[in-house]
């Protein structure tokens, strides 16, 4: 067997040091509330906006509590480079799908454990365009959103820092930007996606943004291009907010109580919430006090814990008044193209992602749909792939063995389209229950005619992008990625969950802060959007100083962005190359 | 070149069910039946599990439960042990690998059943994972014995072949109280997935198809025009066709759905693919 030079590698040596990364370690054990104790803030779900919310609060001063159903991860301990062994990442707890177009959960939806979805995602990290956010005023389509682009912009300016994000200089879409940290060095399916692009002349942008160091960065390593980003990258170069914000907010006071899973939200006497129950990891109920509650727990948990927490008064479901709880629910059209190539691909090395084009966004007369679409690259690794051989040639048996042993002849790229939001589109409950006794998520979804012919002309497009690259055979598997929505923000409380803040219309001290808050989704990836509405809430729930505990009275007034809490870290690394930009969302 | 001085040995093995010429694969040109190799596959001597002390320490234990730890059957009876056994051989065929580079594949399913371990959803037309394994255990054995009068495990290799390809087909004749219950497409795509996940997670299927597996702390290098990095090979095509007693060799590519509830849909229904 060979053997490196110095010998076999072994893990850090034991001890208090609890690996994030190669690298970064942080000191267990941490600072622990009381149960009896009330605490400022209880966050339900530290995921990509639990993480980022609790460690501004915690700066900010609060006494805050992180509830997580899944663990605190060792990444050298728990992590593996392994497609099959990385389930633990994922919410594998029971749900039922159905509609006329079932999605998929199980590894393509959350995640569970400190991180959650951002332990597992691919790190894209495009921006919603400023069209987004009034679609029904453009197209007369879905609904428009309460805040602008200007209002969240210098949000992803901020995050973008503190992920930090690699991109090119320019980024042509949308509202045109650059990014701190330079792009990343090509794989084969990049490749394959500027050959294709460059061909049709499609304006293409490669090596970013996407949330994975192309340099070092304090304690994490650049990305060594392994590509098993969404088993979770035991490296640290890609960002989750385990690695990018859980460390400061332990480090400022925050608690994280891992492996607790919220059941019920407790309502009081006077209308306010004032605390969470939950189970810990010996299915024992505890009950965690507060002033103020915040719910991250993705797009079908924070809707389900609402209607799991139905109490007198709220007999349709916490927040509910307004039936919207569970609405709206919204997934992207994902359809995975994949092209065969007489050349080698080897498309398991470098990040899955890491070229796109967003040409193809914005709505386009000629089209006959609203909105658009984004092609971009994956990169799936052999079980991933054979199951799409199954999806997309119906291979199995000496022909799905035959298909494999090309593995290293396929590039692939992902669509991703816009899917509009509709009302009988939700999250209910199932007569089921999991093993807390909790009645677990009924997810339906159906397609629409403006979907259905958007998917339809995004494929088609996608599979003349991957002709043009060379393919000499191009197959596709219909799916879907990315849940939002299902307690949607807006300004009228009959037809909306939250108002602009997160802030519940119908409890003054009960917030919302994930996916779940999107009214549209655009067509790129949510992940930076949800962490930038965290630390947007974040700058609210601290300018209202105490306000939120006592008072019910609703202050809109946007307050300005709060740069000195962001991770120590943030600043003096990168090199953020439009500083006009930046100073003009100050 | 970095195929020379590897560990693993190309040597024919004639023994097991090599015997039997119709059911292991042909060289187009010649006819001749390819004789069962340690490592089929166009990689030829290429191992990932030479590398295990290039990866970190968790991964290196995960892998070794894997490849060394077969867990005890304790889901399935005898019986539907055999059965399932019998179906994965069909699924996944492996008569092109000598007996003893096999790659099991009902254990690790049995384990997962019998920890109720799911993929964290259930389609609202299908059972429980576990009962959808005891149904579909009864459906394939009716249709077996309507169309063959006997059960599956009895029938010769192809007629076994023909049997689960009404169920690839999502055309199964018999049994329809069965497929009420569970749809016949999405019981499919749990079998067959099971199937992937299991065999594509074993370190030999990874040389097979010459995927470089786990790569951290140690990286990938040469990201582009497909290259090697220096520890793994270059590919050598050889042409192959499936064995003569088995349909599972053709592939029939389907451009004409865009949508996932209709890419599985069955031939008769074909009009319906376009949305
Ligand atoms: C394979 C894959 C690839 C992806 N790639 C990208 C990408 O490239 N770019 C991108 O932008 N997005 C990507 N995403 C999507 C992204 O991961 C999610 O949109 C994002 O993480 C959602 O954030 P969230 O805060 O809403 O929820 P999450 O990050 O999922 O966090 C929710 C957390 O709440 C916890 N929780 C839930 N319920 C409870 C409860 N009752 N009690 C206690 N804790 C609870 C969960 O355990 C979890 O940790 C990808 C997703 C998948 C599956
Ligand atoms: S490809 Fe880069 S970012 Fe992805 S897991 Fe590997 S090192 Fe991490």
């Amino acid at each position: 067997m060979k053997k490196p030079l110095l010998g076999s590698f072994e893990p850090p040596a034991a001890g208090n040091k609890h690996m994030l990364g190669a690298l970064q370690h942080i000191h267990l054990p941490m600072r622990r509330f009381k149960e009896l104790e009330e605490v400022d803030y209880v966050i339900v779900g530290v995921g990509s906006a639990g993480g980022v919310l609790l460690q501004r609060l915690a700066r900010a001063g609060f006494n805050v509590v992180g509830l997580e159903a899944g663990p605190f991860w060792d990444t050298e301990r728990d992590w593996v480079s392994d497609e099959a062994g990385s389930h633990d990442l994922y919410w594998e707890d029971p749900r039922v799908t159905g509609g006329t177009d079932p999605l998929a959960f199980g590894s393509n939806n959350c995640g569970k454990g400190v991180g959650g979805g951002s332990v597992h995602w691919a790190a894209f990290t495009p921006r919603l365009h400023p069209s987004d956010f009034e679609i029904y005023t453009r197209d007369g389509v879905g609904t428009d959103w309460p805040i602008t682009y200007e209002e969240i912009r210098p949000y992803y300016e901020q995050l973008e820092l503190e992920m930090p994000v690699a991109g090119p200089a320019y980024y042509p879409w949308g509202h045109p930007h650059g990014y701190p940290y330079g792009p990343h060095p090509m794989g084969g399916v990049g490749n394959a996606l500027i050959r294709g692009c460059s061909a049709l002349d499609i304006p293409v942008c490669i090596g970013g943004p996407v949330a994975i160091l192309s340099g070092s960065h304090g304690d994490r390593p650049h990305c060594i291009y392994r590509g098993f980003c969404i088993q979770g990258c035991k490296v640290g170069a890609k960002a989750s907010t385990l690695i990018t914000h859980v460390p400061d907010a332990l480090h400022s006071g925050a608690e994280i109580r891992d492996n607790s899973m919220a059941a019920r939200v407790s309502l009081g006497k006077d209308g306010r919430v004032n605390g969470v129950h939950y189970f810990d990891k010996d299915g024992r109920e505890h009950f965690q006090r507060a002033k103020s509650v915040i719910l991250c727990g993705y797009a079908i948990e924070t809707p389900r814990l609402l209607l799991n927490s139905a109490c007198p008064g709220f007999e349709l479901g916490l927040a509910n008044s307004s039936d919207t709880v569970g609405r709206y629910l919204m997934a992207q059209a994902g359809t995975v193209v994949l092209g065969r190539f007489d050349q080698l691909v080897r498309m398991y090395k470098a990040p899955p992602a890491h070229a796109l084009t967003e040409e193809f966004y914005e709505t386009d007369p000629k089209n006959d749909f609203a909105r658009g679409f984004a092609i971009q690259t994956v990169g799936p690794l052999p079980a991933a792939f054979g199951k799409q051989m199954v999806s997309a040639k119906k291979a199995w048996g000496w022909g799905l063995r035959r298909e494999m042993m090309d593995y290293n002849h396929w590039a692939s790229f992902g669509l991703l389209g816009e899917i509009l939001p509709w009302p009988e589109n939700r999250v209910t409950l199932a007569d089921e229950k999991d093993r807390f006794g909790l009645p677990i998520a009924h997810v339906s979804f159906n397609l629409h005619e403006n979907d259905k012919r958007l998917i339809k002309a995004a494929t088609q497009k996608t599979i003349e992008v991957m002709h043009a690259a060379g393919a000499t055979e191009v197959v596709h598997e219909a799916r879907y990625a990315h849940l939002v929505g299902a307690a949607r923000m807006g300004s009228d409380p009959r037809t909306s969950v939250v108002d602009k803040f997160g802030r519940s219309h119908d409890i003054a001290n009960l917030f919302i802060c994930d996916g779940s808050i999107m009214p549209t989704q655009g067509s790129a990836n949510p992940g930076l959007t949800i962490q930038a509405l965290a630390a947007r809430t974040a700058d609210y729930l601290i300018s209202q100083a105490r306000t939120i505990f006592t008072g019910s009275k609703r202050d809109m007034t946007t307050p300005p962005i709060r740069r000195e809490l962001a991770p120590p870290d943030t600043w003096g690394k990168g090199v953020p190359r439009f500083t006009h930009l930046l100073s003009a969302g100050r | 070149m970095t195929t020379k001085n590897r560990e693993t040995s190309e040597t024919p093995n004639q023994q097991g069910d090599a015997a039997d010429t119709s059911l292991v694969p042909r060289d187009p040109l010649t006819g001749d039946a390819i004789l069962p190799r340690t490592q089929p596959g166009y990689y030829a001597g290429f191992t990932t599990l030479s590398q295990q002390s290039f990866w970190d320490a968790a991964t290196r234990k995960v892998i070794d439960k894997r490849v060394n730890h077969q867990p005890p059957i304790r889901f399935f009876n005898p019986t539907e042990a055999s059965f399932w056994t019998t179906v994965f051989d069909h699924l996944i065929p492996q008569t092109d690998r000598t007996p003893d580079h096999r790659i099991a594949i009902l254990p690790t399913l049995d384990e997962r059943l019998y920890h109720d371990r799911t993929n964290g959803y259930r389609y609202e037309d299908m059972p429980h994972d576990r009962e959808a394994y005891h149904l579909a255990f009864d459906a394939i054995n009716q249709e077996a014995r309507s169309e063959y009068r006997a059960d599956f495990i009895s029938l010769p290799y192809l007629q076994q072949d023909l049997v689960l390809k009404t169920l690839h087909d999502g055309e199964p004749k018999a049994a329809p109280e069965i497929w009420k219950q569970m749809s016949v497409h999405r019981f499919w795509l749990l079998l067959i997935g099971d199937a992937i996940d299991i065999y594509y997670a074993h370190p030999w299927a990874w040389d097979e198809i010459g995927f470089g597996g786990p790569a951290y702390p140690r990286a990938y290098i040469r990201l582009e025009r497909g290259e090697p990095e220096p520890w793994e090979a270059e590919e050598q095509r050889y042409d192959w066709v499936a064995p003569d007693h088995a349909v599972s060799g053709e592939i029939e590519a389907t451009h004409e759905f865009y949508l996932e509830s209709v890419q599985h849909r069955s031939h008769r229904r074909k009009h319906e693919r376009l949305p």
